[in-house]
């Protein structure tokens, strides 16, 4: 059972594969209907099916594909010409088998799909006798026993068809005899291939069977041939020799050539893709970690000679790194012509039910990118092809009145541009009128006519991707119900991508679709917001830039900031996530401008810290679904940095709309600044190891009567930092001390946000230039070297700590 | 020297099996703090425990979720097992420790206020009755009696729970 299970599934994977090509190759057929090399492939993805499907027991898929193999047969034998009604029967023979298929992946029979091939199976006999007696005349010598074929044909294989649930009946005996005479065939079959071989003939292993038996009736025709119920084409052939040499000959290189293709390529489980996606994620987490690590240390160090040699080991890591991540990316990626080849049928067929005459033109189909991105980008394409060629080109007589050709073109562009992938769909139709979609949209209530007046004619043009939206006069069956373009929003947004919509009056209209190359690893921009930081995606930051508060207008009640021709609505990403303010926004206002699908806004942050790659981890089933939250990242250092997902930003932002040019005021501050009456509310911590120095520095200070803390050691302090009920004024800091020196001890409270401001001031006996100019870097405010007078000490702080009431 | 070894070894061995044979009617737990009560939680549930390490607010959740933090690479979110039990926070204390509990896939840090000690308790030695009345249903696996005091014995399934 699990063999016929593995048996099945390599039918189901090997059937779906060539049924993608399938398509393509049909609607090719119907502008070069002579060509034989595409009717031979063709004629071999029915056979195959055919035969997997008998040996599997699939009897409806049987009977189909049998019926299909007939006609193509002989179109195959020049019996047929291709008309585009015959095409219509073909394609919709196609399709049944399709969901045949479908039925069977998720039912594993297809005897209870519900799908009829009986109207289909009528239609492909009509076709296959009818018209071939129609155009006969045309054809030539063999048509009285072309004639005569289809009839012999559909009796040998409806025989078989009704054999095969008599396997079940079969005595032992008759299994066996049956068993027997397949084998014999089998051995036949065997023995001519090796003979074949032998004769030099190139021969491809088993995949290409039906080139084995079409192959053998010419080389040496045998009576036993026609009995085996895989080799049915062979009776066709075999009476018209002549024909089938010709057909053979192209084949044998395609054959060939797939034959090789195979064995440069495994088939791997995505799963273990993915796992060694994830293990490279951890690697890209510790490359970031000894980058971080290493610039610490070269500011320690500098001019040391290992740092060098450290250098060297880091950048060498960090780029063999970089190089694996990109060869397991490149391993996921799958061109993007996947996606693209279903398209020339889909217009086909589509043009044909609309009328009008469209042209598909497809570029850069062999654009990579990640196999995740190329199943969600299938739905939205589709919807903004139909969409064009329903909405966008024209019925070929207003075409020609307008003076334009009467085949409209539809264009399909792939291409990349930095770390994202664009697809560009282009048409030369109507084009998008801005003062109509305003309308409808006020018609329909999607907008009010307020907005509507305010609105840029490149904003009216994301009005189609509004649910509920539709232009269309009536409701067709391709388009018309104002889901598809929200379809498409939805999915670009999920994949962070961005949408922009170009249109001229009359001209045509250009979607383009920009999309991320991959969804584990990202670039990101981090900015700070108070104490906490946030990744961006960079693929949804379209710039960043620093206004004022004046840049800041009003709008219904709504703050916007107008940048260049385009007026933004902006909000405070502290709103959005509640984030506690402890400090005080300064007048520059920092704004990241994101950009989603077809919208953007403004977001204000405090700060800007640079961009890093980081790798995306989920929160996990305790925190999922998160609003706003797309996931995690563990940065540099170590912490954990919370990644913004930037669709849901967006909808956040709609709700805390909220004045933001007023200052935030942090409540902290306030209190306090109101309870400093007496100046022992004054606390200034001493980090010093040596007793004596404390006790020096305590007497100096003494006379101002303010509050004393000491602390040991760096650890000491910085823990006294954190567990202080009130905040220190001012921090004297030794710079030579165990454990903690006072550089890093500085570096480290300066990266709360809530200490940007706190006067660090170094006491120390160090006097060298470098030693002051560390001291800066690190963020102290005043350099005292010792030994230094009381009053010069105490002044220092005094003016510090903005002392005001006398002690 | 040989025989020694092979004393030590059987020594080894005999320890092995000798608490497998309690195993059956017997649960090994680590009892811990939280305010002023003895919690305790299954030895097998818990992974590992940990000084306090730094974490990142998570907006949007409830005040008893303090965040997210890196337990050596994995992001794991972090509850305060005080603001869960309805107590006051509190600040860091030496005694301070993150506790690590999983329950299949499911892993979550709690931050408890103390760790007590680790013991076996005999299943008779622990009372199931509470458990209906509880307000925290699904919380609390049993009440355990040893000698002078009584801990509340916590399940893992309950403690994972996502309760918003």
């Amino acid at each position: 059972m699990d063999e016929l299970q593995e048996i099945m599934q390599d039918f189901l994977i090997e059937a779906f594969e060539m049924i993608e090509q399938l398509d393509q190759d049909l609607v090719e057929l119907e502008q070069r209907p002579d060509d034989l090399d595409l009717l031979n492939r063709i004629f071999r993805v029915a056979h195959t099916v055919k035969g997997s499907s008998s040996f599997l027991n699939f009897d409806i898929l049987t009977r189909l594909t049998h019926h299909m193999e007939d006609v193509l047969n002989k179109a195959r034998h020049g019996e047929l010409r291709i008309t585009p009604e015959i095409m219509d029967v073909v394609l919709g023979s196609i399709d049944q088998m399709k969901s045949i298929l479908y039925a069977i992946r998720d039912n594993g029979t297809d005897s209870n799909s519900g799908i009829d091939i009986n109207p289909m199976v009528a239609k492909l006999d009509a076709v296959s006798s009818g018209n071939s007696v129609e155009s006969a005349g045309a054809v030539n010598t063999i048509e009285p026993e072309s004639v005569s074929e289809p009839v012999v044909v559909n009796d040998s294989s409806e025989s078989s068809n009704e054999e095969e649930p008599d396997y079940a009946n079969m005595s032992a005996d008759e299994i066996e005899k049956e068993i027997e005479r397949l084998l014999r065939v089998r051995q036949e079959e065997d023995a001519q291939r090796r003979a074949a071989k032998k004769a030099d003939k190139p021969v491809a292993s088993e995949q290409s069977e039906v080139h084995v038996e079409t192959e053998v009736p010419a080389a040496k025709p045998l009576p036993e041939q026609p009995q085996a119920p895989k080799s049915t084409p062979a009776p066709v052939t075999a009476p018209a020799p002549s024909a089938q040499k010709t057909a053979v000959s192209p084949q044998q290189g395609g054959g060939e050539a797939s034959g090789s293709a195979i064995e440069q390529t495994i088939r791997v489980d995505v799963n273990r893709l993915d796992h060694l996606m994830n293990l490279i994620g951890e690697l890209v987490l510790g490359k970031n970690r000894l980058i971080k690590i290493y610039s610490d240390v070269e500011e320690r160090y500098e001019g040391e000679q290992f740092l060098d040699e450290l250098n060297q080991v880091v950048s060498s890591v960090s780029t063999v790194t970089t190089d694996l991540q990109i060869a397991v990316m490149k391993t996921r990626m799958l061109p993007i012509g996947k996606v693209f080849n279903k398209f020339p049928r889909m217009i086909r067929d589509l043009s044909r039910e609309l009328n009008k005459k469209v042209e598909l033109v497809i570029s850069g189909e062999e654009t990579e990118l990640d196999k995740s991105i190329v199943e969600e980008i299938g739905d939205p394409l589709v919807h903004i092809i139909r969409n064009s060629v329903d909405h966008g080109i024209e019925s070929p007589d207003i075409r020609t009145s307008n003076s334009k050709s009467d085949t409209g073109t539809v264009a399909l562009k792939a291409y990349h541009e930095g770390n994202s992938i664009v697809i560009e769909i282009e048409d030369d139709g109507k084009g998008l009128d801005p003062m109509m979609l305003k309308s409808k949209a006020v018609e329909k209530g999607v907008i009010s006519e307020k907005e509507a007046d305010a609105m840029s004619d490149k904003e009216s043009f994301s009005l189609i991707f509004k649910p509920g939206f539709s232009t269309a006069a009536k409701i067709t069956n391709v388009s018309g119900r104002g889901v598809g373009m929200d379809v498409v929003k939805t999915n670009i947004e999920k994949l962070n991508g961005i949408i922009e919509v170009d249109s001229i009056n009359g001209k045509g209209t250009t979607i383009k679709l920009k999309i991320p190359l991959t969804l584990a690893i990202i670039q990101a921009l981090l900015v700070a917001v108070q104490e906490e930081f946030y990744a961006i995606p960079l693929s949804s930051v379209l710039e960043t830039v620093r206004i004022t508060r004046d840049d800041i207008f009003l709008v219904e009640g709504k703050s916007v900031l107008r940048l260049r021709n385009e007026v933004l609505s902006l909000v405070r990403l502290a709103d959005i996530f509640g984030v506690e303010s402890t400090l005080e926004e300064g007048d520059n206002l920092y704004v990241v401008i994101i950009g989603l699908a077809e919208t953007k806004i403004g977001v204000i942050i405090d700060r800007l810290i640079g961009q890093e790659e980081i790798v995306i981890k989920s929160l996990g089933y305790y925190l999922k679904g998160i609003e706003g939250i797309a996931g995690a990242t563990i940065r540099g250092d170590g912490r954990v940095t919370l990644i913004v997902d930037v669709s849901a930003l967006m909808q956040l932002a709609k709700s805390a709309h909220k004045k933001v040019d007023q200052k935030v005021k942090p409540k902290d501050a306030a209190v306090l600044a109101h309870k400093k009456m007496h100046s022992s509310d004054y606390r200034v911590l001493i980090v010093d190891d040596s007793k004596t120095d404390r006790s020096i520095m305590k007497s100096s200070l003494k006379a101002l009567g303010i509050t004393i803390v000491e602390a040991v050691d760096g650890v000491d302090a910085l823990s006294q930092i954190k567990s202080s009920d009130a905040p220190f004024d001012a921090i004297l800091i030794d710079i030579e001390m165990p454990k903690m020196d006072g550089y890093t001890l500085a570096s480290e409270i300066r990266k709360y946000n809530k200490y940007r401001n706190l006067p660090l001031i170094a006491v120390t006996s160090r006097t060298g230039k470098t030693d002051r100019m560390r001291g800066v870097e690190v963020g102290m405010v005043e350099y005292v070297t010792k030994p230094y007078s009381p009053d010069y000490l105490m002044n220092i702080v005094k003016r510090h700590i903005n002392l005001s009431v006398e002690a | 020297m040989s025989e020694k070894l092979q004393d030590v070894i059987k020594k080894q061995q005999a320890q092995k099996v000798a608490p497998q044979k309690k195993d059956e009617d017997t649960l090994q737990v680590v009892g811990f703090n939280v305010g002023d009560e003895e919690f305790a939680v299954s030895i097998l549930n818990i992974q590992e425990i940990i000084k306090p390490i730094d974490f990142t607010r998570v907006p949007g959740t409830p005040d008893y979720v303090l965040g997210v933090f890196n337990l050596r690479g994995n992001v794991l979110p972090l509850v305060s097992l005080r603001l869960k039990f309805g107590l006051s926070s509190s600040k860091y204390s030496e005694d301070t420790r993150f506790i690590v509990i999983k329950n299949g896939t499911l892993i979550l840090g709690f931050v408890i206020d103390k760790l007590t000690q680790a013991f076996i308790l005999k299943e008779a030695e622990i009372d199931h009755t509470l458990d209906v009345q509880s307000e925290q249903e699904g919380l609390i696996y049993g009440i355990g009696k040893r000698e002078d005091k009584i801990i509340t014995i916590l399940k893992a399934e309950g403690l994972l729970k996502r309760e918003f």
